[in-house]
């Protein structure tokens, strides 16, 4: 086993890593992921003894600190129990041997005296490694990527180590080459401690078992990979996992606000952080565990923001919405799908408290919500479902996008009027007076969907209902308008309950899906989740009908 | 939906009519101390002197010019009619709009007490309260109005009630907004059309009861009013001076009425979405 205890790494004054503590178990891969420049390398440098920063705690190995033993001892240890693959296929073999030769010197190092039993097990690993027996005599430059990726592995691997740091092994692969390089690894390492450090969130969920992220040279948040990638509970989680292309997650792709780490006091998250409250500028997190986890975050995690806890509401004796259970988090969007008539729309009335309910509780960044005064609805807005209809006729485009301010006693006209132009800047619309003063029947449907949209943000709420915000519009501005809900969610860390009936487009702008059905929710899970295995029956049936572009019509295999 | 009510009016034929009579009348009110070639109240002449150059509509049994009368009994007419009108479509507005908007025990007071106050005969309550008070023109108007307001409340209410559920009177609820808010900024400015059709049907039927209340002697007797000149002229209908002295005072008042009539029926017809798609230029 390999403990790293609160090691700490400095180039002179700046901080690389601080209070890393992690465990090496054999037959477990650990992944350490992060964007570049959060440490990952040289913390496998450290571990190598080969860090060119000052490095401070412990890293025990068999009993022994590594960072205590002198140069000679680490000698000894590196290459024969604690091997490295590094990061880059190019540099790290000499152009001026053979490759073969290479892994032999790897075995002359540590132990074996004879050359020629060497040059045989080094072909022989090279063989077992993939390699052909004629191109194990070739010069690095004759080899593709993927081979030499594994004559890496294989000088790395000659020594039977039982440590392995592998540093970005598929960095710069094509898809298929890469494949085999995992599949490959996954046999070699079967019975070796390994540390994966790589951006790349699909090889880490392929080959291990637990992951770390690092930001800023912390641990953000780690544990079970499947339990990580599954429901990511630091922000900056789920920022890597959204702007991740891959297979598996459905949305439309996001990115993390703001500029890559800087070095900053507090929470080193908190600079891009959308959650970030005052303590956060001041105080690092602590890495605490959570029972599944570990997790540093002064807010828990990404908190739960909106909660509905058994509501129920029906019309003349029509139950409309039966116990529904929802929890919406800061910064995602939950997609509500569901037929017309579903009670969706009851639901998102409900919330706002545009309609009573018979039963149950909602829950708002954790307070229960008994009254909704101006402070609730400075948090929580709605972008109703006929856009025209919620412009009032005789209000112009500047009084419309100013009466939620009016109405909240913000600021002065001159302030109200500037966060009016600002808002509509962010929504895309023109600022000049000219349109100020148009009325809602000179807009085209787009343009009054974007001032509902601008009068929905224009209090900066955390929370935005959208009522089939787009379902009045053509698909061309459909697709802007959902880019630009999506950009203010990163931008602002948003979080949207998105109703719709269309789960194709659910399915492109939501982190997790519910769908609704005669009131109740029938499933709930990550929108790729229940895309990909729908389990209810009305669900697999929603899929099927959803839009797509292939000639049959599949109503004929409707459910009865 | 926007609606140049000013232009519909004038484009309906009945609604000209009566808009250019009102506007006729009103002129004719205002410029009474002008028009009027002698004071109403003066004796200028013989008595029972029949229409002449001197004395356009002759003269009344004490000498006084009944032309000069008449125009100044106009005055009466519109101030009692454009000031009950206006008093009580204002109650109206207020109690219509705030027991929509309140709901709840409120509501239901504010609709029970409006039921009471429609199941009294107005006419006949207000006899009794005139005879009593002999109520001068600022009285008599809130006496009117008092009687006026509930059935203008209950429309303005229904008309409040399907207002409430607009979209955007929901969007604005969304932002934080209080009732009075929306009433003052959403539910009022939208009423504005079915209130002129409240205030105009109060105005016609506040002239009338004020003609009838004067006819019927209950009111302050230096009131000029057409009314009123109706009852003096009605003694004397055995000689030939009730055609000029009890005809104009009652053609007038059936004028006023009239063009009131005209104009309320032809806002109706703008703001009854039914009935205005049978007009010829439907679709404008």
């Amino acid at each position: 086993m390999l403990v790293i205890k609160e090691l700490q790494v400095s180039f002179g004054e700046l901080i690389v890593l601080k209070g890393i503590n992690l465990e090496l178990k054999k037959g477990k891969v650990l992944a350490v992921v992060g964007e570049s420049g959060a440490g990952k390398t040289t913390l496998g440098l450290s571990i190598m003894g080969l860090s060119p920063g000052k490095c401070a705690g412990q890293i025990l190995f068999k009993g022994k600190d590594i960072l205590a033993l002198s140069e000679e001892e680490r000698r000894l240890i590196r290459g024969k129990e604690i091997a490295m693959v590094f990061q880059n296929v190019e540099d790290a073999l000499h152009p001026l041997y053979p490759v073969v030769d290479q892994v032999m010197e790897a075995l002359l190092i540590h132990g074996i005296k004879d050359k020629k039993a060497a040059q045989r097990k080094a072909m022989d690993l090279l063989k077992a490694f993939g390699l052909s027996e004629e191109r194990t005599h070739f010069f690095p430059h004759q080899l593709s990527g993927g081979e030499k990726q594994r004559v890496l592995l294989a000088m790395a691997l000659a020594n039977e180590p039982e440590v392995l740091i592998l540093d970005e092994p598929t960095a710069s692969l094509d898809a298929i080459t890469r494949a085999e390089i995992i599949k490959l690894l996954k046999k070699v390492i079967r019975d070796k401690m390994v540390l994966l450090i790589t951006h790349d969130l699909s090889v880490a969920a392929k080959l291990a078992h637990r992951v770390a992220v690092l930001y800023g040279g912390r641990v953000v948040e780690s544990g079970a990979t499947q339990n990580i990638f599954t429901f990511p509970r630091h922000p900056y989680t789920r920022g890597l996992l959204r702007s991740y292309p891959n297979m598996t997650t459905v949305k439309d792709l996001q990115g993390i606000p703001g500029p890559p780490y800087k070095p900053v006091d507090g929470c080193p998250f908190h600079p891009r952080c959308t959650q970030r409250v005052e303590l956060c500028f001041r105080e690092v997190p602590e890495l605490k565990s959570l029972g599944d986890r570990y997790l540093a975050c002064h807010r828990g995690g990404i908190i739960p923001l909106l909660e509905i806890k058994a509501l129920s509401k029906s019309f003349n004796g029509v139950r409309a919405v039966r116990e529904v259970e929802l929890t919406l988090y800061e910064g995602e969007t939950l997609a509500l799908v569901g037929e017309s008539g579903s009670g969706k729309t009851t639901l998102a009335l409900t919330i706002m408290g545009l309609l009573p309910p018979d039963k149950g509780e909602i829950w708002l960044e954790g307070q229960k919500v008994l009254l909704r005064d101006k402070g609730f609805y400075q948090r929580v807005q709605m972008i109703f479902q006929n856009p025209k209809e919620s412009l009032s006729h005789r209000m112009n485009v500047l009084e419309l996008v100013k009466e939620p301010l009016d109405v909240q006693g913000w600021g002065s006209e001159e302030e109200k009027l500037e966060r009016v132009r600002k808002v509509l800047e962010e929504v895309e619309l023109p600022a000049d007076d000219f349109f100020l003063r148009k009325y809602p029947h000179e807009l085209s449907g787009g343009e009054a969907q974007r001032v509902a949209i601008a009068r929905a943000l224009v209090l900066d709420p955390k929370l935005l209902i959208a009522d089939e915000p787009t379902s009045a519009l053509d698909a061309s501005i459909q697709a802007k308008i959902l880019k630009l809900l999506l950009s203010l969610q990163e931008k602002r860390g948003l979080a949207m309950l998105f109703i719709t009936h269309d789960i194709a487009l659910a399915r492109k702008v939501s982190d997790r899906l519910a769908v609704m059905k005669d009131g109740c929710i029938v499933e709930e899970g990550p929108a790729s989740e229940v895309i990909t295995h729908p389990k209810h029956p009305y669900t697999r049936t929603l899929l099927r009908l959803a839009a797509d572009l292939k000639e049959e019509i599949s109503i004929s295999s409707m459910d009865a | 939906m926007h609606v140049d009510y000013w232009q519909e009016i004038r484009e309906d034929r009945l609604g000209r009519i009566g808009l250019y009579l009102i506007l006729l009348l009103a002129l004719l009110a205002a410029l009474a101390p002008f028009l009027a070639p002698y004071p109403p109240e003066a004796r200028v002449g013989a008595a029972f002197s029949p229409p002449s150059s001197r004395h356009w509509l002759g003269t009344n049994d004490v000498g006084q010019d009944i032309w000069s009368c008449l125009l100044y009994g106009a005055r009466t007419s519109l101030v009692v009619g454009c000031g009950a009108g206006l008093l009580a479509g204002t109650i109206s507005v207020l109690v219509g709009t705030s027991s929509a908007l309140v709901g709840g025990f409120y509501d239901s007071l504010c609709m029970r007490v409006v039921d009471a106050l429609l199941v009294i005969p107005p006419v006949l309550l207000a006899i009794l309260v005139g005879a009593y008070f002999k109520p001068h023109l600022l009285t008599l108007v809130l006496l009117l109005a008092a009687f006026l307001w509930p059935g203008g409340a209950r429309i303005i209410r229904a008309e409040a009630l399907s207002l409430k559920e607009k979209k955007s009177v929901a969007a604005a609820r969304t932002f934080g907004a209080g009732s009075l808010y929306i009433m003052a900024r959403h539910i009022v400015p939208d009423l504005g059309p079915v209130w002129l059709a409240v205030m105009i049907q109060d105005a016609r039927r506040a002239i009338f009861m004020e003609a009838g209340l004067s006819f019927l002697g209950v009111c302050d007797p230096t009131l000029h009013s057409w009314g009123r000149m109706m009852q003096q002229a009605l003694e004397f209908t055995y000689l030939e001076v009730w055609k000029w002295w009890l005809l104009p005072p009652g053609l007038a008042l059936s004028l006023t009425v009239a063009a009131l009539s005209f104009l309320s029926f032809a806002l109706e017809r703008i703001l009854n979405p039914r009935l205005r798609g049978e007009r010829e230029d439907a679709g404008h």
